[in-house]
């Protein structure tokens, strides 16, 4: 019974803090920038999704939709504010970390001035039915979570995997000088891809409201927990994301179980430390190859 | 006639500029490499461009492409200027100018070492019409690279340096392309390796397009190639068509 919540926990966790670990990992290896205004961008989608849900319609697909629409035009936005600009001048990965992180702060507080310090919550999209399986009992916000999660990322994987534009991305994700000598449009790769991590981090906001309440500083922690997730599994692998989130979503259902909330991103630094004291390149890394090469 | 680029009816189509460079120069930061260079290609022309390491053979290509830190002079690419003065932003606009007609097989293995050797000749297929036409242009490459048959599905970066170059120029020769540029395609490949290569580069047929092979070793371009061009520090130095260097004799 108690470990079947937690392992449900842990997958429900792991699975939304994956997709952002893997927007992140996109980001960075496609178009070399750590993207620090992840976090607004989730704080931004989950107001989207929440203005959906009053104006529009409180129906799940609705509100999912306007949570990663909203997602996807914030990484227009910081891609036009701190990719465009400065992609080709020297030292881009500090600059682009400095510029990200100031769209983050400036973003934040600009959703406090325009909606208040008071937290909104969405309503449930998944209904709110649970069913009991073999003694451990399942709710409708956690299935639908995986469910969906796994869902949409696959579908952007297979996307990448199949189609002229993820054979795009992946190329500059591999090597983005041989990119631009067969004809890939830096810039425009640019779009697609923050527009599609933007995407996924709007996903991930509207289905970690299911828990949360949404704040205008409320994407920050989980914007740290998906850049060391993406850290540990090594920056630009999908596959090394993956392992990551689901050991560190087992980890923090286990330490909030255990020894309760407060302890959860002490035990997080320390696994990660530890797993990049073994693996300096993260679980699956393939940092050599991705960009200073 | 699909795949009007690469293989042409017969016939001789009348000779036009296909690439005309005019007062070029371009370098890296405070280094300059070429020095106000003039060179001009016409279609169906294989031209080889000889010269010692660090004489600027790559920069000029890298130059016409759009990849060098900093340049300036006109490119004119099939009567399409592309050439700009440009100060910085290496390869913001090579895009644009692979879309007017070029294709640089770069020196050295400049692959994704991730993607298979079939989804490395479909990104050489850029533009929209290569790349409806890609299953067409993927069987003629494997015509002028048999190895490469039984290798579609294995990741390039387990292939031999040989294989990586067969790649490299396959993908190069995947593009609907009227210019095409070789940079040392025999570099670090053994003595074999490295003529099975040029040959296959010999073998493509140009039609109206035209082709530049920039080779250290002159020996691998005599009496193949229509003109032979000298480049010395950042300069074209002296031409010689193939027939006077049919009368040089060289050991290998």
């Amino acid at each position: 019974m108690d470990l079947g919540f937690i392992i449900t926990n842990a997958v429900v966790l792991a699975c939304i803090y994956g997709t952002l670990a893997i927007g992140l990992s996109i980001t960075w290896s496609s178009v070399g920038l750590i993207n620090l205004a992840y976090g607004f961008i989730f704080a931004l989608s989950g107001y989207g999704a929440w203005l959906g849900a009053q104006h529009i319609s409180t129906n799940g697909v609705v509100v999912v939709a306007c949570g990663v629409l909203t997602g996807a035009l914030g990484g227009l936005l910081v891609c036009a504010l701190a990719f465009i600009p400065i992609h080709d001048k020297p030292n881009f990965t500090v600059r682009g970390l400095i510029a990200t992180l100031a769209i983050s702060l400036i973003g934040g507080q600009a959703l406090l001035a325009i909606f208040g310090p008071r937290a909104k919550n969405l309503p449930e999209i998944f209904g709110s039915w649970k069913i009991s399986l073999a003694g451990v009992v399942l709710t409708a916000d956690k299935v639908g979570n995986v469910v969906v999660s796994i869902a949409v990322v696959t579908a952007v994987l297979m996307w990448m995997r199949s189609s002229r534009r993820g054979l795009e991305i992946r190329a500059m994700m591999m090597n983005p000088h041989a990119a631009a000598i067969v004809g890939i449009g830096v810039r425009r790769t640019g779009f697609y891809v923050m527009a599609i991590t933007g995407g996924l981090a709007g996903l991930a906001a509207v289905l970690l409201s299911q828990t949360y309440y949404i704040s205008p500083f409320g994407g920050l922690a989980p914007m740290i927990k998906g850049v060391s997730i993406a850290l540990c599994g090594g920056l630009g692998s999908v596959r090394g994301a993956v392992i990551a989130a689901v050991l560190l979503g087992l980890n923090e259902a286990l330490t909030a179980r255990l020894m309760g909330g407060q302890y959860v991103l002490i035990t997080q630094f320390l696994l990660i430390i530890l797993i990049l004291l073994m693996r300096p390149r993260g679980i699956a890394g393939i940092l050599d190859r991705a960009r200073e090469a | 006639m699909d795949a009007a680029a690469i293989a042409a009816p017969g016939g001789a189509p009348a000779k036009h500029e296909i690439l005309n460079v005019k007062g070029l120069s371009a370098g890296y930061g405070p280094m300059r490499v070429i020095h106000a260079l003039d060179f001009i290609v016409y279609s169906g022309e294989r031209v080889g461009l000889v010269g010692l390491n660090g004489h600027g053979k790559s920069t000029l290509f890298y130059a016409i492409a759009g990849l060098t830190g900093w340049q300036r002079g006109s490119i004119r690419l099939n009567g399409v200027e592309v050439g700009r003065t440009r100060s910085q932003g290496p390869g913001r606009f090579t895009h644009l100018v692979v879309r007017q007609g070029l294709a640089l097989i770069p020196q050295g293995d400049e692959i994704f070492h991730g993607l298979t050797v079939g989804e490395h000749l479909d990104s050489g297929a850029f533009t929209p019409r290569a790349w409806r036409e890609r299953k067409q242009r993927k069987e003629r490459v494997l015509a002028i690279f048999p190895p490469l048959v039984k290798l579609m599905d294995t990741p390039v970066g387990r292939l031999s340096g040989g294989e990586r170059r067969m790649v490299s120029i396959g993908r190069g020769l995947m593009a609907e392309a009227s210019l095409f540029l070789v940079d040392e395609p025999s570099l670090g490949l053994a003595p074999k390796a490295g003529k099975s290569v040029m040959a296959a580069l010999m073998s493509v047929e140009l039609g109206s397009s035209a082709m530049v092979i920039a080779e250290q070793n002159v020996a691998l371009l005599e009496g193949k190639v229509d003109r032979i061009i000298g480049m010395h520090v950042g300069k074209l130095k002296g031409e010689a068509s193939a027939a006077l260097a049919f009368q040089t004799r060289r050991e290998l």
